[in-house]
């Protein structure tokens, strides 16, 4: 498989990395930041655009990620910390993985249904994770405008019913909320850390970098946009309204008379977040076969036992979504800033081989 | 070993045809069967001595062999300490799995509502299945009453409620539409007010549904059939239904709103009763220094008809006279002013002022949230004119 | 290796020997100057009038010498071929060929005498066009070239024969235009036609399966066409053509899907028209698949998908069903496939005496029977009559509305998203001569772009399609 092209990238961060922001996060932060959500939206984007700066700036290089952390630490260390850098990417994967699984049983069942019908995605993502991460481009390019088309007719059925005086006044949560939110976000801005895993993947062209955080910027300007317009339809009542973007096309007009026609709008978005769930995991899974090569082999029995391991934790997790939130956005969430800001730019600073005549 | 490898790809394949072939024959995964399920439409929470009574109006399809249109339904009456207990109690008594997410109507009953409305609505705002954007209505009397009536104008009593409700029904003043999620944004702002469209039922003679068939599962008794009206609104503070708004009141009020593009209302010419049609129609209510609110209304009217005959010059030129003009302004600020001063002397925030105190500065919202509505001051500014 | 000897007895045997079937005829005659002759010919597949008028008759006044050229000279025909191997002249006779040995020539002399079976040029049934060209390929591969050179006057033209199958001895001609295809194209057909080790091949279809880089796959890697008008602007973009004998079906390759939902008939219609009806291609396609799936996928396990009023005609419609909605709809799909299937197979009368029956009587049985409910019917009809907005994919397609279906009844909604995005992963890393299946979608090109689901008009394309990789890039101006 060729390299994945500059416009595919572009594409991935302006129209798929925004599609996993839409759905439980802008209640998890009108709960903790009331109307103020965009203040702590806002920072996570402005901080994961100067990231994503740094992660396509260092893919110039054309060189893999475990390859410059070898070169840099030596053979061993360097597997160590690709090592780590997968746990975290796993670790990172449980998060949207779990508010997937609850997004689905929620908008896509009428009575809760069993575990088992989830576990359909556990198979996808063990063939996803098999498959190169560089395959990914090409996928990219057709679920891109899909998952736009899914942002815009839903934001256009969503935007007449929202006031977005709501969101009046600024400053209301005060510090508390503002920080509190920043945490409670973390789990959701990991996305300069998953272009990591694709650095030497990236055909570099001139300006990628910059384009790149204009795109991921565009992206962000859309998260601000509809959470603006989710906070501004359920107002004091939006904590209570977990799957956001399933939910605020609901009250155009037309919807009574031909039913649920958002619907078709949720399915496509849907579609682009399948693919954007399973991002992290296939990152690790490439971490480790970047450090220890043979992917014909390992490729298929990582890919197995990453979709069977996140299988084992969404039913052992079933009933404990809530206190997986808490963990991630108040216990643990400092783990996030570190490899998701700290990290891209390092990459910079990592030796790349040196070329041999 | 190597000749279980081979060909692994397609053996994996029809591994997982024969999973999906013994999930898709046998699938039993929680779902539950279209004809298994109780399709509410509407449903009437009242309050009774041991908590709440809830009666759920079940759609029941007519069968393929129908010939005539309509939707057929039943009411069934649950009782229980909860609303969830109720509808438990309909799953235990019927069979039938209430399923919330076609439930377009919910009406409280007048006893419930002198309660904290918001406990009776507490299940459905919690329930995910519940859409929110259901009609929400309070009633005289009970709910259950209501909704297990006889229509007079359609096969289901909500079918008829929810016309009262209807987009025209809205542009011509006559009445408020509510949602469960408007209803709930006002108890839990920092108003803590809201309306609902207060629905009462009369009997009626003769109506479409004389030859109609009995409903479904209920012996055939004979029942008055009923028509309905919300003309009047009730006025909410912190969930507790503390006021009534008259039929002019609530016109008002939509005046105020600015939603009436067809409503009529009444003046008088020279002492005699003339109907003027309200073609356009600008109003809002906004917040001042001291605290003022002030109440701008506009509306642009045409003669609709005349209590008294007139000769055939006068109907082709359909004249708004100056007299008529000006005591339609008189009419329209009286029933403003009134609709301020139940709305005051009730409690009830209906235009939402504090919470616009609250967004313009939370420095002046923190200085003057106490008795903010005791404490304010109106002024009308009410325009009528003629259309040309 | 056997070779014609002087002794035209022996050479005789021998040829007899290796061709001993009872329709191989020997044929002996001697002219007037007493020269021997021997002409062998399998005599079903040969013309025996043009081979007594054309080579018989002129022999037996032949007064010349044994010498090949005089002989031939004699014979002043176009398709006169020498050869000196026994096999290479025994495969010839039984390509409907005569041979003609005579006494002291160590060679034989081939004369392309071979009956034409072929049907007249004619329409293909499956790609009937409103506007434009009618002609259709038939069984004659040589028939075939000549509708393709008719069409592309150009000595750039190029007709390369090859011969695949052991025991069939097929006859296939790659044809492209130098200087326009893909060097590599051209290379990697003839590579994978030279690699071909197969005994017999009856059909074009064979060959899709040697030459795809996914030889299992659902989806095609080989483009199809039964029209030559359609064939010759393929390889005018730049594309390599097979014409396989005995197959009115020719190939293309590389082949996009997109091709799929272009008609010839796009390109003789305003653009505007022509972008429409492709939208409404790839709009019956989707609802042929995915309806009847989110249809029991809603009955299932969301009711809300549809309308409250819907949901009560239809719960009022399934309410003496005895099957449930996902077997229902299996059913009825199964049944729509057996009845296409014999509709298709049956006797021209007999088959439609079948579909009145498959459709009145047996649906509206059905109904009232209370087999299946209406609704199902409906659907199914209309997914069925989406499959046929795009003829070419309807093996995909009906295959992934019954797996779409499976998977709808087996887990919902969310099982046919998640096949939905199997199906797109798989999709775009297929790629067949280098060219992207699903480009210019993904990878995206722009330029392709413009002649693709939309129709831009002809001046807007003067470039070739940039996924071709035609060295020749400008068409038009």
């Amino acid at each position: 498989m060729k390299k994945i092209a500059p416009r595919q990238v572009l594409l991935f961060l302006a129209c798929i990395a925004p599609a996993g922001k839409l759905v439980l996060l802008p209640a998890r932060l009108a709960d903790v930041a009331k109307n103020d959500l965009l203040f702590p939206l806002l920072l996570h984007i402005c901080v994961q655009t100067a990231a994503v700066f740094c992660v396509l700036l260092a893919a110039k290089r054309e060189t893999g990620f475990c390859e410059l952390l070898e070169n840099t630490f030596g053979k061993i260390a360097g597997k160590g910390l690709a090592l780590l850098f997968s746990a975290f990417l796993l670790f990172a994967a449980l998060l949207p993985l779990l508010e997937q699984k609850h997004f689905v049983q929620s908008v896509f069942y009428d009575t809760l249904p069993s575990v088992f019908v989830f576990s359909s995605y556990f198979l996808f993502a063990a063939f996803v994770c098999a498959k190169p991460l560089s395959s990914f481009g090409r996928v990219w390019d057709i679920a891109a405008p899909l998952a736009a088309a899914g942002f815009i007719g839903i934001f256009l059925l969503s935007a007449g019913s929202a006031d977005l005086a709501a969101l009046a006044p600024a400053g209301a949560a005060g510090a508390k909320g503002f920080f509190r939110g920043a945490a409670s976000a973390c789990g959701w801005f990991c996305d300069a850390a998953l272009l990591v895993p694709l650095l030497g993947k990236i055909e570099y062209k001139k300006g990628l970098a910059w384009k790149g955080a204009l795109c991921y910027l565009a992206g962000g300007a859309a998260v601000l946009l509809f959470a603006a317009v989710f906070y501004g339809i359920y107002q004091e009542t939006a904590v209570n309204q977990l799957f956001a973007f399933a939910a605020t096309a609901k009250y155009f007009p037309g919807v009574t008379t031909l039913g649920r026609i958002d619907y078709i709008f949720t399915f496509l978005l849907s579609l682009a977040m399948a693919f954007y769930v399973s991002l992290p995991m296939q990152g690790s899974v490439d971490c480790v076969l970047q450090a220890f090569g043979r992917r014909k082999v390992l490729a298929p029995i990582l890919g197995t036992a990453a979709g069977a391991l996140f299988f084992g934790l969404a039913l052992a997790l079933d009933y404990r979504f809530g206190d997986v939130l808490t963990v991630f956005s108040e216990t643990l969430f400092w783990i996030f800033p570190v490899f998701c800001t700290v990290l891209p730019p390092l990459c910079l600073v990592l030796r790349r081989p040196r070329k041999h005549a | 070993m190597r000749k279980f490898f081979r060909h692994l790809p397609m053996k994996l394949w029809l591994l997982l045809l024969g999973l999906v072939a013994f999930a898709f024959f046998s699938n039993d995964f929680g779902l539950v069967d279209i004809q298994k399920t109780a399709i509410i439409l509407a449903a009437g929470v009242d309050k009774t001595e041991e908590g709440f009574a809830l009666t759920a109006q079940i759609a029941v399809p007519k069968g393929s062999d129908r010939t005539t249109g309509g939707t057929s339904s039943v009411e069934i009456r649950a009782e229980g300490k909860t609303v969830s207990d109720c509808v438990t109690a309909i799953f235990t008594e019927t069979g039938w799995v209430p399923k919330l997410v076609f439930c377009n109507l919910i009406v409280l009953g007048e006893n419930a509502v002198k309660e904290d409305a918001v406990a009776y609505l507490n299940y459905f705002l919690r329930n995910d299945y519940m859409p929110d954007s259901c009609l929400l209505a309070a009633c005289a009397g009970e709910a259950g009453e209501l909704i297990s009536s006889v229509s007079a104008i359609d096969d289901a009593s909500s079918l008829a409620i929810e016309k009262l409700f209807s987009d025209a029904a809205v542009k011509s003043g006559r009445v408020v539409t509510v949602t469960l999620k408007d209803f709930a944004i006002g108890y839990y702002g920092v108003s803590k007010s809201g309306y609902l469209p207060f629905v009462r039922m009369t009997g009626q003679r003769g109506g479409q549904n004389d030859s109609a068939a009995p409903p479904a599962g209920g012996v055939a008794e004979e029942k008055e059939q009923k028509v309905y009206s919300a003309e009047e609104t009730a006025l909410f503070s912190e969930g507790r239904m503390v006021g009534l708004l008259s039929p002019e009141e609530t016109l008002a009020f939509n005046l105020l709103k600015g939603k009436v593009f067809a409503g009529t209302f009444g003046a008088e010419e020279q002492g005699e009763p003339v109907t003027l049609t309200v073609v356009k129609n600008d109003g809002h209510v906004s917040l001042k220094k001291g605290p003022t609110a002030e109440l701008s209304l506009s509306v642009t009217v045409r003669l609709c008809c005349r209590g008294v005959t007139a000769p055939v010059e006068d109907v082709a030129a359909d004249k708004v006279t100056e007299e008529i003009v000006k005591n339609a302004r008189e009419t329209l600020q009286g029933y403003c002013e009134k609709l301020f001063t139940t709305c005051k002397a009730c409690g009830c925030d209906v235009f939402f002022l504090k919470r616009a105190l609250y967004r313009s500065s939370l420095k002046e919202y923190a200085a003057e949230k106490e008795d903010f509505l005791g404490r304010l001051e109106p002024v009308f500014k009410t325009e009528v004119r003629s259309m040309r | 290796m056997k070779t014609v000897s002087g002794d035209l007895k022996k050479t005789r045997d021998a040829l007899k020997k290796l061709l001993p079937a009872e329709d191989v005829l020997l044929f002996d005659f001697t002219s007037e100057k007493g020269l021997a002759f021997t002409c062998v010919f399998a005599d079903p597949v040969s013309d025996k009038e043009a081979l007594g008028e054309e080579v018989v008759k002129p022999l037996l006044r032949y007064e010349g010498g044994a010498k090949a050229e005089e002989v031939g000279k004699k014979l002043a025909f176009p398709e006169l071929k020498r050869e000196k191997s026994l096999e290479k002249l025994a495969a010839e006779v039984l390509a409907g060929n005569p041979v003609l040995l005579w006494e002291g020539m160590d060679e034989g002399l081939v004369a392309g005498t071979k009956k034409v079976f072929s049907r007249a040029v004619a329409e293909p049934p499956t790609d009937v066009a409103l506007k434009g060209p009618r002609e259709g390929f038939v069984e004659d591969v040589k028939i075939n070239a000549s509708l393709v050179r008719k069409r592309l006057k150009t000595g750039e033209l190029r007709i390369e024969t090859f011969e695949v199958g052991r025991r069939s001895k097929t006859a296939v001609f790659l044809c492209y235009l130098e200087g326009t295809s893909d060097p590599k194209t051209v290379d990697g057909v003839r590579k994978k036609l030279g690699g071909i080790d197969i005994d017999y091949v009856p059909d074009s279809s064979y060959l899709t399966h040697f030459l795809s880089s996914r030889p299992f796959s659902l989806v095609k890697q080989i483009g199809t066409t039964e029209k030559p008008d359609i064939f010759c602007a393929k390889i005018a973009e730049g594309r390599v053509g097979l014409l396989v004998d005995g197959s009115p079906i020719a190939l293309t390759a590389p082949y996009l899907l997109v091709e799929d939902f272009q008609s010839s008939e796009d390109y003789f219609v305003p653009p505007y028209r022509a972008t429409f009806t492709r939208l409404l291609r790839l709009f019956a396609l989707v609802v042929a698949i995915y309806l009847p799936a989110f249809y029991v996928a809603a009955q299932l396990f969301k009711l809300q998908f549809f309308p409250v009023k819907l949901l009560l005609t239809i719960a009022g419609s399934i309410r003496d069903i005895p099957f449930s909605p996902s077997l229902e709809m299996l059913l009825v799909c199964l049944v729509l496939e057996v009845l296409n299937e014999a509709s298709i197979r049956m006797p021209k009368y007999v088959g439609m005496a079948l579909s009145v029956v498959g459709a009145l009587v047996l649906g509206e049985t059905a109904v009232s029977a209370g087999f299946v409910s209406t609704p199902a019917i409906i659907i199914i009809a209309f997914s069925g009559i989406g499959l046929y907005a795009v003829p070419n994919l309807i093996e995909q397609t009906s295959v992934l509305r019954l797996a779409m279906l499976l998977v709808a009844g087996s887990v919902g909604a969310y099982g046919v998203i998640l096949a939905t995005a199997f199906i797109l992963l798989y999709l775009v890393t297929t790629e067949n001569f280098g060219a992207p299946l699903v480009a210019p979608f993904s990878p995206v090109v722009g330029r392709d772009l413009k002649d693709s689901l939309v129709k831009y008009n002809l001046g807007a394309l003067p470039l070739r399609p940039k996924t071709l990789k035609s060295p020749n890039k400008r068409r038009l101006g």
